[in-house]
């Protein structure tokens, strides 16, 4: 099964997200740190990470449509966001999820 | 090249394609990487598809198909319409996979082709896949848009397949026109073992379709361009360097319909062998082809009437005026009569459509009437090529046919064709139209008849409401004599007999 991250607790509004990794891959390992920082800075306490190892349950990926790893999934609130890439451009990401960005 | 030296060299896998597998010395090369290169609309999909459910068909072997560009159902919707039962081999042994990118997906970062290969990988375990159709890669490698990493994307494909031993089939847009890829993706006919450009451009208004095998490694194969269509079976090759094993000639003779025609020709023509009639407009061709097969449906043979740009009903009728009797044998299946349009379709795609008809009617006598119309569409060096076909087919299936041809030009005694067929033919008669002392006869001469004794005679040829016949020959002061002036020799040689002379 995936492993799920749980980072406190999950309030009304929670941000649930799932990220699709192909194993110790540099770009997988880049995206979780990235995506963990984010939610730190901007969701602390509020969100949710799960995690899917692609070589480990690659039916499901296949089923989701899961292309490239990777593949990041904002499950919740809706509408779903699918963002691909190691996350490293943070105000792409932000802007996809709807927050505001840093300032020039 | 025989099909026994390639097969040695480089294993193969059946295309399922007759003439694919022709051009190519025995289909895709196995375990390694196709790539199809075409312009939009050149039909690199449904060739793709089409040799997924070959390899089902024919060698029970399942496959995968991954959509890049178009919807995977859509995909699978457009093989039913080819006469494929997609439901079934979906079922069990075509796998489609959408791979189109959502449109709202956002990019923030580098990735890779990881997660779709381990997916693939599984779904190939599971399912004893062989063959995997990669279905526009460009869409792919736009997404990446950054040349290193498409490269580096491509070998990861590459390696990929080679690695788990697949078949690969990519296909690949390239701008129209163009024979090669941009010199960003230079270096994918490189990588891939098997290298197939697919063309489509326009000669004389109308759509020809064109394949041509660029390259393939550790293997022969046929270097020109040769000709296909998408009918209604889906991809057609029309190739000509097919290995097929020459038939026994027959010895037996086949009537023309016309009995004095018969005498000419020593008892007629023989079986499997072609005859071509020549001449102007009015001169009485497609006669002579209702004469011909009406005489093989009173042998109790099936036979095939094709005629260009004339209806089937209106034939009919014509001959009828000749007491030449289509009715009875339409309806009782000996014959089917099909009038084809000359502007519909392109050369190579009446060749496919006569070649069905050939199929289902399996007739032992073929008439078309005139194959000349061919080289009105599709530009007259693809006709001639069809024409040519369509007589080497003829002969292996040891059909008897009859073709007629158009003369046209400034010099109607000019014995040549428009398709220039009439060195390919074995028996070759001309109409022509004899000025002769005020009158317009038709006169019929056989030019040559291969492998047999024939009269070098010029004859009037007759038409009347009792048949077609050709007159007795009369000749004075070294002219043969026709109409009137036939008719007062003929019946001075009556007076004289009847003087006892």
């Amino acid at each position: 099964m995936s492993d799920t991250l749980k980072a406190g607790d999950q309030p009304k509004g929670a941000y649930l997200f799932r990220l699709y990794l192909a194993g110790g891959a540099p770009n997988s390992v880049r995206a979780f740190a990235n995506l963990y920082a984010i939610c730190q800075k901007h969701f602390p306490g509020s969100h949710r990470i799960e995690v899917i190892d692609v070589l480990k349950e690659p039916i499901r990926a296949l089923e989701q449509a899961i292309l490239v790893t990777p593949t990041m999934i904002k499950v919740s609130p809706l509408p779903e966001q699918f963002i691909i890439g190691d996350l490293s451009e943070e105000e792409e990401v932000l802007r996809a999820l709807g927050l505001p960005q840093k300032e020039k | 090249m025989t099909e026994k030296k390639c097969t040695e060299l480089m294993e193969k896998i059946s295309s399922g394609i007759e003439g694919f597998d022709d051009i190519t010395c025995g289909g895709l090369p196995r375990g390694r990487t196709t790539l199809l290169m075409g312009g939009p609309g050149s039909g690199k999909t449904v060739l793709a598809l089409q040799m997924l459910v070959g390899a089902s068909r024919h060698h029970g072997t399942p496959g995968i198909f991954v959509a890049f560009e178009e919807n995977a159902r859509r995909v699978s919707a457009n093989g039913k319409t080819f006469g494929w039962n997609m439901c079934a081999l979906e079922k069990e042994q075509i796998h489609f996979i959408d791979a189109c990118l959502r449109p709202d997906v956002v990019k923030a970062g580098a990735f890779d082709l990881t997660g779709l290969l381990a997916g693939l990988e599984a779904k190939a375990v599971e399912m004893g896949a062989k063959l995997i159709v990669f279905d526009a890669i460009d869409v792919l490698l736009t997404l990446l848009n950054d040349p290193a990493a498409e490269c580096r994307e491509l070998y990861r494909l590459h390696e990929w397949l080679v690695h788990q031993k697949l078949t690969g089939v990519i296909t690949m847009k390239i701008e129209e026109g163009q024979v090669a890829v941009s010199p960003r993706y230079g270096f994918m006919p490189f990588m891939a073992d098997c290298t197939v450009l697919l063309s489509q451009r326009v000669a004389d208004r109308v759509a020809v379709r064109a394949m041509r095998v660029l390259k393939y490694r550790g293997s022969p194969h046929v270097l020109n361009e040769v000709p296909f269509v998408i009918g209604s079976a889906g991809v057609e090759v029309g190739s000509s360097s097919g290995v097929h094993p020459e038939p026994q000639p027959f010895n037996e003779k086949v009537s023309t319909g016309i009995e004095r025609l018969d005498a000419m020709l020593c008892g007629g023509i023989y079986r499997g062998t072609n005859v071509l009639i020549t001449g102007s407009s009015g001169a009485g061709k497609s006669s002579l082809a209702g004469a011909f097969i009406e005489a093989a449906c009173l042998r109790n043979e099936r036979a095939l009437f094709i005629s260009f740009d004339e209806n089937s009903r209106d034939i009919v009728r014509d001959l009828a005026t000749m007491s030449i009797d289509l009715g009875p044998h339409l309806e009782s299946g000996h014959l089917r009569m099909e009038a084809l349009r000359t502007e519909a379709g392109s050369s190579e795609e009446h060749f496919t459509r006569i070649k069905r008809l050939i199929e289902e009617q399996l007739p032992r006598c073929v008439a078309i009437d005139p194959l000349s119309a061919l080289a009105q569409v599709g530009g007259g060096l693809a006709a001639r090529g069809v024409a040519e076909r369509l007589i080497y087919l003829c002969r292996n299936k040891g059909i008897t046919v009859l073709f007629t041809s158009l003369l046209e030009g400034i010099d109607p005694h000019l014995e040549t064709t428009t398709l220039h067929v009439s060195t390919i033919s074995d028996s070759w008669i001309q109409i022509s139209f004899a000025l002769l002392g005020g009158e317009r006869n038709r006169a019929l001469s056989i030019i040559k008849s291969r492998g047999s004794m024939h009269s070098n005679q010029l004859r009037e040829l007759i038409f009347s409401d009792s048949g077609i016949t050709l007159a007795d020959p009369y000749t004075a002061g070294g002219e043969v004599l026709m109409g009137t002036l036939r008719m007062e020799k003929e019946s001075a040689v009556h007076m004289d007999l009847g003087n006892g002379k």
